[in-house]
């Protein structure tokens, strides 16, 4: 059965049960992986996955489910469970409806190309290319993972949304070692292939590694920290989650209270783009069926919006920003807006810091204020007099996410595409001058 | 299940000349349940089934998933899988595992209240009576956020060397994360708390109870708390700030995978070498175990997704680096053998080195004698933010209850001290271990896709000698 006629099928099963709204989506996906490990392909893994994705509403008790075996009998059954689960359940009052449809929608450039759907083992030869790649510019060892995977979306409401988005996407990462305490650490992502670039991530990636040889302990204190794309994109994937309503309300977010207010320096606009053009993360819709749109939610370094679906928007309001996630609205891309100056003018003109390729583990003590701490990882570097010194390690940043916004001082001129392990909300960004970052390191 | 499906998977792949196969087939019952301020989110009910097969094809390995259920799909799926993996093996890492027995077994966890019988409104209204405790307080408490889920997994292990076993798993969780304002100034504290089993592990913890006293202990850090002193101090830890440090700077970094650099572009490396293996990391009074064998415990299981049979491992004893984790791979690699800890979160995830339960063996003393033994210092009960570098040496734990101690008595509150130190130097400065036995649980993060995978972390307090608290900002 086609896909659009199964979701109208099991739409109206669920209405003709007592539900009111519905949400049907229909997705399906393959994707493979080669991971690797001491420069050798340490294993292959493929997935295939079908599956009608539910958001049933009866009388504001909410319920989400999945159903994958899609035959009559199947069906049946589930419907009944889910409708006695719902009924059973307890109601939502701050619920507020889905999107009336219905909606139309835009092609996004770059989002679907054939040539990654066909890639199929060539997928081998890139990831040797990429290794050897990475040994010609100095790594004695590489780890990593190429994947690449097709899907497709159909959703189907009950208040007239329908619509279909497919996509592909290809996604390296690359940790290249000089030696056991010398590491860099790349990504690259497209959803075309032919801006998919493995082996220049490589070839980066040694460079950084072999650049970061025989590191000295780094001392404690406060540091300009000229931030590359990579660790900034963790610190700007914390700030889109903090923009998301439900992140506010639930007080896992340090940007509560401060529509209007000046929270990042001068020179910082942010935005969330769902339609950005090779955009890892974008679609044509949200979960609810809305067309995506760009969402300033920093302009010149004041907070303008937070991400809503509709039933939060009507809520607070507002109007839907098209983020439904229909549980907590969620950012799809976020993006920095670039600077002038670019990295080499940014280091040039530090006097004394700190270059950081990549941090992990970022937690938080208090989310309300945004304290936290991240450790880099990989090469980290100290610059002197507009020249990097010497590489350094076993610091951690131990600051706040505010402070550090509102401490930014140059924003680079070129952005990278950023998604990761470490980085699961797309970013797109430059490298970023902070003042004043706070390091600390073990004291036993 | 259909068990006909795993071995047909399982045959198929042996048929296009893998040496090696197995396939899990698995189903899980998922309900979960978020009140956030006192209003319930939406529910997740969910039913899933399929089958993850693994197999070594030229030398390399390979593993695929599928959930849809068909023969003719499943076939497809293994033809593809097989013939990226062999192209593969040009460049593979020519894995080998470890000879082990192959078993046949069928196991479960009972549950003294079944998770099927109670209706969502039972479930729920433990968070409602979790409001209710809280409101009683009369404390400010805006931010409430408390998330529940319970699972029920049903597993058919079948492998090409004639293993065949069946395990059936329930677990429940609930996660809570509470907001503390007072004037403006905020305070926050969350947990899990995870065990294998029906919903009377739910019911028995009293959690209304528990977060009661949440409530008040975070309060009274976030009004009277005082600063952390600066000089060199004896700190006495409580069982969940034993556990995350057992969890992250033991049990993590004796992951053989690790050493051998399989998860160097994730979850990292180790400062462990395999030459350090019986030398020694810590004091005598050091013994830590990861144990997946704990009855009822998160990380429960007596027979790996290798299908070892699993045992309690003993990482460091007396001190001393006594074993690493290992599934078969790594077992081979370092001419050994399996000690059961390969895991994988579900069917269409490849199993890797996981922890269990991991856990500081308790000692002779109460919690009381270790601190009558300190005349001045704190006492850190638990803790907030914490996070430590991807070759598990170099940690942080920021206390969130935590009082000061002078002459061997509890004093005031002190405001998030913070422990920022080397793994070498935390396990060589314990110098005392208690009998206040605890585990807690936890979800642990590893592998690309990410696989969060249950888990216990625990044991008793912990003295630990001289030591200079870190700089918060």
């Amino acid at each position: 059965m086609e896909k659009a006629t199964i979701a109208k099928s099991l739409l109206d099963k669920f209405v003709k049960a007592g539900a009111g709204d519905v949400i049907i989506s229909m997705v399906s996906e393959d994707a493979s992986q080669i991971k690797f490990a001491n420069s050798k392909i340490a294993t292959t893994q493929s997935w295939a996955a079908e599956k009608a994705e539910v958001f049933v509403e009866v009388k504001k008790r909410l319920v989400s489910t999945t159903i994958r075996d899609l035959s009559e009998k199947a069906v049946y059954d589930a419907i009944q469970r889910i409708m006695k689960f719902a009924n059973a359940s307890t109601p939502n009052e701050d619920y507020r409806g889905i999107a009336d449809g219905p909606f139309k929608y835009k092609e996004i450039p770059e989002t679907y190309d054939s040539k990654i759907v066909q890639l199929a083992d060539r997928s081998v030869d890139m990831t040797e290319e990429a290794i050897n790649a990475a040994a010609e510019n100095g790594a004695a060892r590489a780890a990593g993972v190429l994947e690449s995977s097709v899907s497709s979306r159909y959703i189907l409401t009950t208040n007239n949304a329908e619509a279909e988005d497919k996509a592909t996407r290809a996604y390296f990462s690359i940790r290249a070692f000089a030696d056991k305490n010398a590491s860099g650490h790349k990504v690259c992502n497209s959803r075309i292939l032919s801006k998919f670039k493995p082996a220049e991530a490589a070839e980066s990636a040694a460079e950084t590694a072999k650049l970061a040889a025989n590191p000295a302990n780094g001392a404690e204190g406060k540091y300009d920290v000229l931030f590359e794309p990579l660790p900034f994109s963790n610190l700007l994937q914390q700030l889109g989650e903090a923009a998301s309503i439900f992140n506010v309300e639930s007080h896992l977010s340090c940007l509560a209270g401060k529509l209007g207010k000046r929270v990042a320096a001068e020179s910082v606009t942010v935005s969330d783009n769902g339609t950005l053009a090779n955009g890892f993360n974008s679609t044509k819709f949200d979960a609810e069926g809305v067309p995506t749109q760009k969402n300033t939610l920093i302009q010149d370094g004041v907070l303008k919006t937070y991400l809503h679906n509709t039933s939060t928007a009507r809520k607070h309001n507002t109007k839907t920003t098209a983020n439904a996630g229909l549980v907590s609205p969620a950012a799809f891309n976020i993006v920095l807006d670039k600077g002038k100056l670019n990295k080499e003018e940014i280091i040039s003109n530090m006097k004394k810091g700190l270059i950081v390729t990549n941090v992990w583990y970022t937690r938080f003590q208090n989310y309300d204020t945004g304290d936290f701490s991240t450790i880099p990882r990989d090469g980290m570097f100290y610059v002197e007099n507009g020249k990097i010194a010497g590489a350094v390690k076993e610091l951690r940043i131990s600051d706040n996410l505010l402070g550090i916004m509102r401490n930014v001082a140059a924003i680079g001129s070129e952005q990278e595409h950023v998604f990761g392990w470490e980085v699961e909300l797309p970013v797109i960004t430059p490298p970023v001058l902070v003042k004043d970052v706070h390091l600390t390191k073990s004291v036993a | 299940m259909d068990f006909d499906l795993a071995d047909f998977a399982l045959n198929y792949a042996m048929k296009l000349g893998a040496k090696y196969a197995d396939v899990r087939l698995e189903t899980t019952k998922t309900n979960e349940f978020i009140l956030k301020n006192g209003v319930p989110q939406m529910a997740g009910f969910d039913r899933v089934q399929g089958l993850g097969i693994r197999f070594n094809s030229g030398g390399c390995f390979g593993f695929a998933s599928i959930n849809i259920l068909e023969k003719e799909k499943i076939k497809r799926m293994i033809e593809k899988a097989v013939k990226v993996t062999s192209k593969a093996s040009k460049i593979a890492d020519s894995t080998e595992m470890s000879a082990e027995k192959a078993h046949e077994a069928d196991y479960g966890v009972k549950q003294k209240i079944s998770l099927e019988n109670l209706s969502p409104g039972d479930k729920l209204n433990i968070l409602f009576e979790i409001e209710k405790a809280i409101a009683a307080t009369k404390v400010d408490v805006p931010g409430r956020f408390f998330s529940m889920a319970d699972f029920y997994t049903e597993k058919y292990f079948v492998s090409s060397e004639g293993a065949k076993i069946v395990s059936r798993i329930p677990r429940v969780d609930l996660w809570h994360f509470i907001t503390i304002n007072n004037n403006g100034k905020t305070a926050q504290r969350y947990w899990q708390y995870g065990d294998a089993g029906g919903f009377e592990k739910i019911v028995d913890k009293n959690f209304p109870e528990l977060l009661k006293k949440e409530v008040l202990t975070t309060d009274k850090m976030l009004r009277k708390g005082v600063k952390p002193p600066k000089d060199k101090i004896d700190i006495v830890v409580g069982p969940q700030v034993t556990g995350i440090m057992v969890h992250e700077s033991v049990g993590h970094p004796y992951e053989a995978d690790r050493v051998l650099g399989r998860e160097a572009a994730q979850a990292g490396e180790t400062f462990i070498a395999q030459d350090m293996l019986n030398t020694r990391i810590g004091s005598n009074a050091v013994n830590i175990f990861d144990d997946p064998t704990l009855e009822e415990s998160f990380g429960y299981y007596l027979y790996d997704d290798d299908g070892v049979k699993a045992r309690p491992r003993h990482l460091i004893k007396n001190g001393i680096i006594n074993e690493f984790l290992h599934n078969r791979s790594t077992a081979a690699a370092m001419k050994t053998k399996s000690n059961g800890a390969s895991r994988a979160t579900a069917f269409d995830r490849e199993a890797i080195v996981r922890m269990a339960n991991t856990y500081v063996q308790p000692g002779e003393q109460t919690q009381e004698e270790l601190i009558e033994g300190v005349r001045y210092g704190i006492f850190m009960n638990n803790f907030m933010e914490w996070n430590i570098d991807d070759k598990r040496l170099n940690a942080k734990y920021t206390g969130a209850e935590a009082y000061i101690i002078q002459n061997g008595q509890i004093m005031e509150p002190v405001f998030a001290p913070v422990i920022e130190i080397s793994t070498p130097a935390l396990w060589s400065a314990v110098d005392a271990v208690a009998n206040n036995m605890e585990y807690h649980s936890g979800t642990c993060g590893k592998a690309e896709p990410m696989q969060a995978i249950p888990v216990w972390f625990g044991g008793p307090s912990m003295r630990i000698r001289n030591i200079k608290l870190g700089n918060k900002t």
